[in-house]
């Protein structure tokens, strides 16, 4: 019980976070961080993964609703919930050790291990935004770049927010 | 019976998976013509509520800036003034020029959402259907052009904003009047590109360019930016990079631009075409 508090806790965090201060971030239009993706990253290990599907779309949809792209971000996270449990089975072996209830952090599994499934799911998540987005594969060099350094920022900020996460 | 429920219950996660896509999907190419669609309609008026209280807060840090370009709009305007008290019998009593034919109206906005860092950016402004915006009206700031209103609910509407890749705007070159496409190609919030400019016509760095008046949106010579001297041959026509006159980041207030003769001079081209 005390647990799903926290998701909604986070997911409201997060929400809030994404529309006042990340989307307001822009430099020369290559970086648009999504750090609100954290919560797909931070969901448990054990969630059944059409539940997970669930609210990846849930999570989209709010952005969506709140920055007038329909179904853009819905597309995406829906994508990096849908891959997810193949990146943690992937590199799986801290986690499961951990035990399955626990939420994926740099804590429990070590730095290395939580940048590495990080920046896998933020770059699917990415990946598959940016080129939704556009609808083309029109300036594809250009696009890759921004799905680049943008997935470069995100993780950087989900990393420090995940250190600085409050402990029980 | 059974092994297709076997099946669906192995596969319900990829099921599930395309289903959501699917759904995703529909709401993005429905969204192309977005303005039709009520859901988006009163998404926006729940998100307009927001975004209208998040922009008052933020609109005290610009309070300096804002004064700045009022300021500069007031010099402009006083200076007008001038020139039109100056001329002997052509003083403050109203034209009706029914023999030029356009007559444009103007109402101000404030901006309460906008971005600059999508390919498709639009901007949300405070006053609706309620206050008499009309789809098709032009939003201009006093530096310049900012866009075309496509969507309005009762006390909100959202504009096309020229920092969309599906807006193009007919522009001309004010020194020669030659007129091309001005459009963004998605990638600098600074620059656009004016196309369809043939290659004889002389160019220099700084010409400004305007509107050309031809869509019936904006009135002629609407500033909308400057010539950076990059150029791009392409075929029998130049494309020309264009700075931007307006700065899409400090948006805040503008004026929305209707033009009172639009319908009589569309009814008009379109029966000529149709025939």
């Amino acid at each position: 019980m005390n647990n799903i508090l926290k998701y909604i806790i986070a997911f409201v965090a997060l929400i809030v976070v994404q529309l006042l201060i990340f989307n307001n971030i822009e430099f020369s239009g290559y970086v648009n961080p999504y750090v609100y993706v954290m919560f797909i990253v931070i969901l448990p290990v054990s969630i059944p993964s059409w539940f997970l599907l669930i609210l990846s779309f849930i999570t989209g949809l709010v952005i969506d609703v709140f920055s007038g792209t329909m179904g853009v971000h819905a597309f995406a996270t829906v994508m990096a919930g849908y891959m997810r449990p193949w990146i943690l089975s992937l590199n799986v072996t801290a986690e499961t050790a951990a035990g399955p209830d626990t939420s994926p952090s740099s804590q429990i599994s070590g730095i290395r291990w939580f940048f590495v499934y990080t920046v896998t799911l933020v770059f699917i998540h990415h990946f598959t935004l940016f080129y939704i987005e556009l609808f083309s594969l029109r300036s594809f060099f250009h696009t890759m770049l921004r799905v680049l350094l943008s997935t470069a920022f995100t993780t950087f900020f989900i990393i420090l927010f995940d250190v600085l996460r409050p402990r029980k | 019976m059974r092994s297709l429920l076997n099946f669906l219950l192995r596969y319900k996660t990829l099921i599930l998976f395309i289903i959501l896509e699917a759904v995703a999907l529909v709401m993005i190419t429905s969204s192309h013509n977005y303005h039709q669609s009520v859901a988006y309609r009163s998404a926006r008026t729940v998100s307009g509520f927001f975004s209208k209280r998040i922009e008052k807060g933020q609109s005290y840090f610009r309070l300096r800036q804002v004064n700045q370009q009022l300021v500069t709009e007031n010099l402009a305007l006083k200076r007008r003034l001038e020139e039109l008290s100056s001329v002997p019998g052509n003083g403050f009593t109203q034209v009706v020029d029914s023999v030029a034919g356009v007559n444009y109206t103007y109402m101000t906005a404030r901006v309460i959402n906008n971005s600059v860092n999508k390919q498709k950016n639009f901007i949300t402004l405070d006053k609706g259907s309620g206050q008499g915006v009309k789809n098709g009206m032009g939003v201009a700031s006093p530096e310049g052009v900012v866009g075309v209103v496509v969507g309005v609910s009762r006390n909100y509407s959202v504009a096309m904003s020229v920092l969309n890749t599906d807006f193009k705007l007919s522009a001309s070159i004010a020194r020669n009047d030659y007129f091309g496409s001005l459009a963004w190609d998605g990638r600098n919030y600074r620059n656009a590109q004016l196309s369809e400019i043939p290659h004889h016509v002389s160019i220099s760095e700084g010409d400004t360019i305007v509107t050309s008046g031809y869509s019936a949106i904006f009135p002629p010579g609407l500033m909308a930016g400057t010539l950076t001297g990059d150029q791009k041959r392409g075929g029998d026509f130049l494309t020309l990079k264009v700075k931007l006159s307006v700065d899409f980041k400090k948006l805040t207030t503008v004026y929305l631009i209707y033009n009172i003769s639009r319908n009589e001079r569309e009814e008009v081209e379109r029966k000529v075409i149709n025939e």
